[in-house]
Protein backbone atom coordinates (compact mmCIF):
# COMPACT_ATOMS: atom_id res chain seq x y z
CA UNK A 1 0.00 0.00 0.00
CA UNK A 2 1.12 3.32 -0.74
CA UNK A 3 2.49 5.97 1.61
CA UNK A 4 -0.37 8.24 0.27
CA UNK A 5 -2.81 5.90 0.91
CA UNK A 6 -2.02 5.19 4.20
CA UNK A 7 -1.41 8.70 5.29
CA UNK A 8 -5.14 8.88 4.31
CA UNK A 9 -6.63 6.52 6.14
CA UNK A 10 -5.00 7.69 9.35
CA UNK A 11 -6.42 10.84 8.56
CA UNK A 12 -9.67 9.13 8.37
CA UNK A 13 -9.57 7.81 11.32
CA UNK A 14 -9.76 10.65 13.44
CA UNK A 15 -12.68 12.38 14.64
CA UNK A 16 -14.46 14.11 11.71
CA UNK A 17 -13.84 17.75 13.34
CA UNK A 18 -12.95 20.87 10.92
CA UNK A 19 -9.11 20.14 11.09
CA UNK A 20 -9.41 16.56 10.88
CA UNK A 21 -11.66 17.29 7.68
CA UNK A 22 -8.72 19.52 6.47
CA UNK A 23 -6.36 17.25 6.95
CA UNK A 24 -7.95 14.12 5.32
CA UNK A 25 -9.01 16.40 2.54
CA UNK A 26 -4.91 16.89 1.99
CA UNK A 27 -4.15 13.91 2.24
CA UNK A 28 -6.06 12.57 -0.50
CA UNK A 29 -5.23 15.33 -3.05
CA UNK A 30 -1.57 13.97 -2.52
CA UNK A 31 -2.58 10.55 -2.92
CA UNK A 32 -4.84 11.74 -6.10
CA UNK A 33 -1.65 13.50 -7.17
CA UNK A 34 0.66 10.27 -7.17
CA UNK A 35 -2.08 7.87 -8.35
CA UNK A 36 -3.28 10.43 -10.86
CA UNK A 37 -6.81 8.60 -10.99
CA UNK A 38 -8.42 11.15 -12.52
CA UNK A 39 -5.65 12.28 -15.34
CA UNK A 40 -5.91 8.92 -17.18
CA UNK A 41 -6.67 10.27 -20.64
CA UNK A 42 -10.14 10.24 -21.89
CA UNK A 43 -11.38 9.17 -18.55
CA UNK A 44 -13.57 10.62 -15.21
CA UNK A 45 -13.75 8.58 -12.69
CA UNK A 46 -16.79 9.11 -10.40
CA UNK A 47 -17.17 7.41 -6.84
CA UNK A 48 -20.77 6.34 -6.82
CA UNK A 49 -23.12 4.78 -4.33
CA UNK A 50 -26.78 3.61 -4.68
CA UNK A 51 -27.85 5.61 -1.25
CA UNK A 52 -31.08 7.19 -1.09
CA UNK A 53 -31.49 10.53 -0.32
CA UNK A 54 -28.10 10.72 1.55
CA UNK A 55 -26.72 13.75 3.52
CA UNK A 56 -23.47 13.05 0.85
CA UNK A 57 -23.73 13.09 -2.76
CA UNK A 58 -24.27 9.81 -4.70
CA UNK A 59 -21.81 10.91 -7.68
CA UNK A 60 -19.06 12.56 -7.23
CA UNK A 61 -15.91 13.39 -9.71
CA UNK A 62 -13.04 11.78 -7.73
CA UNK A 63 -11.05 15.55 -7.95
CA UNK A 64 -13.72 16.94 -5.76
CA UNK A 65 -13.96 14.59 -2.98
CA UNK A 66 -11.48 16.61 -0.96
CA UNK A 67 -13.32 19.76 -1.40
CA UNK A 68 -16.20 17.48 -0.07
CA UNK A 69 -14.48 15.85 2.80
CA UNK A 70 -13.47 19.22 3.97
CA UNK A 71 -16.80 20.53 4.00
CA UNK A 72 -19.22 17.99 4.73
CA UNK A 73 -18.93 16.04 8.04
CA UNK A 74 -21.59 13.33 6.31
CA UNK A 75 -19.15 12.68 3.35
CA UNK A 76 -16.12 12.39 5.63
CA UNK A 77 -18.08 9.60 7.80
CA UNK A 78 -18.63 7.80 4.89
CA UNK A 79 -14.96 8.06 3.48
CA UNK A 80 -13.82 6.62 7.05
CA UNK A 81 -15.81 3.81 6.64
CA UNK A 82 -14.53 2.83 3.08
CA UNK A 83 -11.13 3.97 3.74
CA UNK A 84 -10.39 4.14 7.19
CA UNK A 85 -12.27 0.99 8.81
CA UNK A 86 -10.59 -1.24 6.43
CA UNK B 1 -38.64 -9.34 -13.13
CA UNK B 2 -35.40 -7.03 -13.53
CA UNK B 3 -36.06 -3.36 -12.69
CA UNK B 4 -33.49 -1.20 -14.14
CA UNK B 5 -33.69 2.20 -13.52
CA UNK B 6 -31.61 4.77 -15.82
CA UNK B 7 -31.81 8.14 -14.30
CA UNK B 8 -28.65 8.89 -12.84
CA UNK B 9 -24.90 7.71 -13.03
CA UNK B 10 -25.00 5.18 -10.62
CA UNK B 11 -28.20 3.43 -11.91
CA UNK B 12 -26.29 3.69 -15.51
CA UNK B 13 -23.92 1.99 -14.50
CA UNK B 14 -24.95 -0.80 -12.59
CA UNK B 15 -28.33 -1.45 -14.85
CA UNK B 16 -25.68 -1.28 -17.73
CA UNK B 17 -23.86 -4.30 -16.78
CA UNK B 18 -27.28 -5.97 -16.09
CA UNK B 19 -28.71 -5.20 -19.84
CA UNK B 20 -24.95 -6.31 -21.43
CA UNK B 21 -24.77 -9.51 -19.24
CA UNK B 22 -28.13 -10.48 -17.61
CA UNK B 23 -31.39 -8.93 -19.86
CA UNK B 24 -30.62 -11.27 -23.06
CA UNK B 25 -31.25 -14.47 -20.29
CA UNK B 26 -34.00 -13.13 -18.50
CA UNK B 27 -37.78 -13.51 -19.54
CA UNK B 28 -40.34 -10.18 -18.97
CA UNK B 29 -41.23 -8.53 -17.28
CA UNK B 30 -38.05 -5.75 -17.62
CA UNK B 31 -38.60 -2.35 -16.36
CA UNK B 32 -36.11 -0.38 -17.90
CA UNK B 33 -35.56 3.28 -17.63
CA UNK B 34 -38.47 5.03 -17.19
CA UNK B 35 -40.71 1.73 -17.36
CA UNK B 36 -39.11 1.08 -13.33
CA UNK B 37 -42.00 2.61 -11.41
CA UNK B 38 -44.12 1.93 -9.13
CA UNK B 39 -47.93 1.53 -10.99
CA UNK B 40 -46.14 -1.29 -13.06
CA UNK B 41 -43.42 -2.69 -10.07
CA UNK B 42 -46.57 -3.30 -8.18
CA UNK B 43 -48.92 -5.14 -10.20
CA UNK B 44 -46.45 -7.65 -11.86
CA UNK B 45 -46.13 -10.80 -9.77
CA UNK B 46 -44.71 -13.09 -12.52
CA UNK B 47 -41.32 -14.72 -11.98
CA UNK B 48 -39.41 -17.07 -9.53
CA UNK B 49 -36.55 -14.45 -9.29
CA UNK B 50 -36.66 -10.32 -8.57
CA UNK B 51 -33.45 -8.39 -9.30
CA UNK B 52 -33.31 -4.63 -8.96
CA UNK B 53 -31.23 -2.02 -9.15
CA UNK B 54 -32.16 1.56 -7.29
CA UNK B 55 -31.08 3.79 -4.57
CA UNK B 56 -32.02 2.07 -1.27
CA UNK B 57 -31.88 2.56 2.44
CA UNK B 58 -32.39 0.42 5.37
CA UNK B 59 -36.11 0.36 4.36
CA UNK B 60 -36.55 1.66 1.40
CA UNK B 61 -35.92 0.55 -2.20
CA UNK B 62 -36.51 3.11 -5.11
CA UNK B 63 -36.98 2.58 -9.10
CA UNK B 64 -36.71 5.48 -11.55
CA UNK B 65 -35.89 8.42 -10.61
CA UNK B 66 -35.57 7.71 -7.13
CA UNK B 67 -40.33 6.36 -6.82
CA UNK B 68 -39.59 3.89 -3.87
CA UNK B 69 -40.84 0.63 -5.28
CA UNK B 70 -40.52 -1.19 -1.99
CA UNK B 71 -40.68 -0.23 1.90
CA UNK B 72 -41.24 -1.71 4.82
CA UNK B 73 -45.43 -0.88 4.46
CA UNK B 74 -45.86 -2.37 0.86
CA UNK B 75 -43.99 -5.20 0.15
CA UNK B 76 -45.13 -7.20 -2.92
CA UNK B 77 -46.14 -10.52 -3.66
CA UNK B 78 -42.45 -12.26 -2.85
CA UNK B 79 -43.72 -15.92 -1.96
CA UNK B 80 -41.04 -18.63 -3.21
CA UNK B 81 -38.98 -15.71 -4.73
CA UNK B 82 -35.14 -15.28 -4.81
CA UNK B 83 -34.60 -11.72 -4.41
CA UNK B 84 -31.83 -9.85 -5.23
CA UNK B 85 -31.37 -5.72 -4.51
CA UNK B 86 -28.68 -4.02 -5.97
CA UNK B 87 -28.60 -0.93 -3.93
CA UNK B 88 -27.51 0.24 -0.12
CA UNK B 89 -28.34 -1.01 3.11
CA UNK B 90 -31.56 -2.66 2.23
CA UNK B 91 -30.03 -5.85 3.99
CA UNK B 92 -30.59 -4.17 7.46
CA UNK B 93 -34.36 -3.95 7.53
CA UNK B 94 -36.24 -4.50 4.08
CA UNK B 95 -34.16 -7.30 3.22
CA UNK B 96 -35.16 -9.37 6.59
CA UNK B 97 -38.43 -7.81 5.84
CA UNK B 98 -38.80 -9.40 2.41
CA UNK B 99 -38.00 -12.80 4.18
CA UNK B 100 -40.37 -12.96 6.58
CA UNK B 101 -43.36 -11.88 3.49
CA UNK B 102 -42.19 -15.34 2.13
CA UNK B 103 -39.40 -14.77 -0.20
CA UNK B 104 -37.16 -17.65 -0.12
CA UNK B 105 -33.37 -15.91 -0.53
CA UNK B 106 -32.30 -12.72 -0.37
CA UNK B 107 -29.23 -10.68 -1.41
CA UNK B 108 -28.36 -7.20 -0.87
CA UNK B 109 -25.59 -5.70 1.23
CA UNK B 110 -25.80 -3.86 4.44
CA UNK B 111 -23.47 -0.71 3.93
CA UNK B 112 -23.80 1.57 0.81
CA UNK B 113 -22.50 -0.37 -2.26
CA UNK B 114 -19.65 1.94 -3.84
CA UNK B 115 -17.85 2.18 -6.51
CA UNK B 116 -15.85 4.27 -8.86
CA UNK B 117 -16.84 4.56 -12.28
CA UNK B 118 -16.33 6.38 -15.32
CA UNK B 119 -18.60 9.13 -16.32
CA UNK B 120 -17.76 9.41 -19.93
CA UNK B 121 -19.04 5.89 -20.11
CA UNK B 122 -22.40 6.51 -19.15
CA UNK B 123 -23.79 5.92 -22.36
CA UNK B 124 -22.03 2.35 -22.91
CA UNK B 125 -21.99 1.81 -19.26
CA UNK B 126 -21.18 -2.10 -20.23
CA UNK B 127 -17.51 -1.13 -21.16
CA UNK B 128 -16.70 0.88 -18.08
CA UNK B 129 -13.04 -0.35 -17.18
CA UNK B 130 -13.43 1.52 -13.74
CA UNK B 131 -16.58 -0.01 -12.87
CA UNK B 132 -15.83 -3.62 -14.08
CA UNK B 133 -14.57 -4.62 -11.02
CA UNK B 134 -17.26 -3.80 -8.68
CA UNK B 135 -20.21 -4.56 -10.97
CA UNK B 136 -18.92 -8.06 -12.94
CA UNK B 137 -18.86 -9.55 -9.68
CA UNK B 138 -22.82 -8.73 -9.41
CA UNK B 139 -23.40 -9.65 -12.62
CA UNK B 140 -21.32 -13.09 -12.12
CA UNK B 141 -23.87 -13.76 -8.99
CA UNK B 142 -26.71 -12.90 -11.39
CA UNK B 143 -25.99 -15.10 -13.76
CA UNK B 144 -24.95 -18.12 -11.21
CA UNK B 145 -29.16 -17.99 -10.34
CA UNK B 146 -30.12 -17.69 -13.42
CA UNK B 147 -28.06 -20.89 -14.08
CA UNK B 148 -30.37 -22.75 -11.74
CA UNK B 149 -27.55 -22.67 -8.65
CA UNK B 150 -28.48 -22.09 -4.91
CA UNK B 151 -28.39 -18.43 -3.99
CA UNK B 152 -25.45 -19.72 -1.47
CA UNK B 153 -23.20 -20.54 -4.43
CA UNK B 154 -23.86 -17.24 -6.18
CA UNK B 155 -23.18 -14.91 -2.64
CA UNK B 156 -19.80 -16.94 -2.62
CA UNK B 157 -19.37 -16.10 -6.67
CA UNK B 158 -20.05 -12.12 -5.56
CA UNK B 159 -18.06 -12.37 -2.50
CA UNK B 160 -14.75 -14.28 -4.01
CA UNK B 161 -14.69 -12.14 -7.00
CA UNK B 162 -14.95 -8.84 -5.35
CA UNK B 163 -12.20 -9.99 -3.26
CA UNK B 164 -10.23 -11.27 -5.98
CA UNK B 165 -10.90 -8.24 -7.93
CA UNK B 166 -9.98 -6.07 -4.90
CA UNK B 167 -6.07 -7.74 -5.08
CA UNK B 168 -5.77 -7.74 -8.37
CA UNK B 169 -6.92 -3.33 -7.92
CA UNK B 170 -4.19 -3.13 -5.47
CA UNK B 171 -2.33 -0.33 -7.73
CA UNK B 172 -5.58 1.79 -7.23
CA UNK B 173 -5.95 1.77 -3.83
CA UNK B 174 -9.61 3.77 -3.70
CA UNK B 175 -10.92 0.91 -5.98
CA UNK B 176 -9.66 -1.70 -4.28
CA UNK B 177 -11.29 -0.39 -0.89
CA UNK B 178 -14.00 -0.14 -2.41
CA UNK B 179 -14.42 -3.44 -3.32
CA UNK B 180 -13.47 -5.10 -0.47
CA UNK B 181 -16.10 -2.30 1.61
CA UNK B 182 -19.12 -4.16 -0.67
CA UNK B 183 -17.59 -7.79 -0.50
CA UNK B 184 -17.71 -7.07 3.99
CA UNK B 185 -21.16 -6.02 3.75
CA UNK B 186 -22.75 -8.10 1.37
CA UNK B 187 -25.74 -10.19 3.00
CA UNK B 188 -27.95 -13.62 2.23
CA UNK B 189 -30.78 -14.11 4.59
CA UNK B 190 -33.40 -16.46 3.95
CA UNK B 191 -32.76 -20.19 2.72
CA UNK B 192 -29.28 -20.84 1.26
CA UNK B 193 -30.14 -23.33 -0.77
CA UNK B 194 -33.01 -21.26 -2.81
CA UNK B 195 -33.05 -21.59 -6.60
CA UNK B 196 -34.84 -20.54 -9.73
CA UNK B 197 -35.61 -22.60 -12.58
CA UNK B 198 -32.66 -22.28 -14.95
CA UNK B 199 -32.27 -19.93 -17.92
CA UNK B 200 -30.63 -21.13 -21.27
CA UNK B 201 -26.96 -19.56 -20.92
CA UNK B 202 -26.79 -17.34 -23.73
CA UNK B 203 -23.65 -15.99 -25.76
CA UNK B 204 -23.12 -12.31 -26.02
CA UNK B 205 -21.46 -11.45 -29.50
CA UNK B 206 -22.40 -8.14 -29.57
CA UNK B 207 -22.87 -5.24 -27.03
CA UNK B 208 -26.39 -3.71 -27.18
CA UNK B 209 -26.69 0.43 -29.01
CA UNK B 210 -25.27 3.27 -27.04
CA UNK B 211 -28.15 4.35 -24.49
CA UNK B 212 -29.23 7.66 -24.79
CA UNK B 213 -26.96 10.31 -23.43
CA UNK B 214 -26.66 11.26 -20.38
CA UNK B 215 -27.99 14.61 -19.34
CA UNK B 216 -26.31 15.53 -15.91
Amino acid sequence: MSKEFEDLKEALRKPATPEAMREAAQRFREYERVKRLSGKPGSKPTLVSLGFRKDYPTQIDVRDIPREMETNPAFFEQMRKIVGEE
Amino acid sequence: MLALPLHDLPTRSASGFLIRHVVPRAEPPQLVGPLDRKALFSTLSAGDAIIGVGHGDPARFSGYRDQVLIDLSSIPDVRGKVVVLISCQTARQLGPALINAGADSYIGFLEDLVWVMDAESASTPWADKFAAPAMMPIVNCVNTILDGKVTADAFVVLTNELMRNAAVEEEDELIAACLRFNAKNASLLGNPMARVKARPKVAFPLPPPPLFPYLA
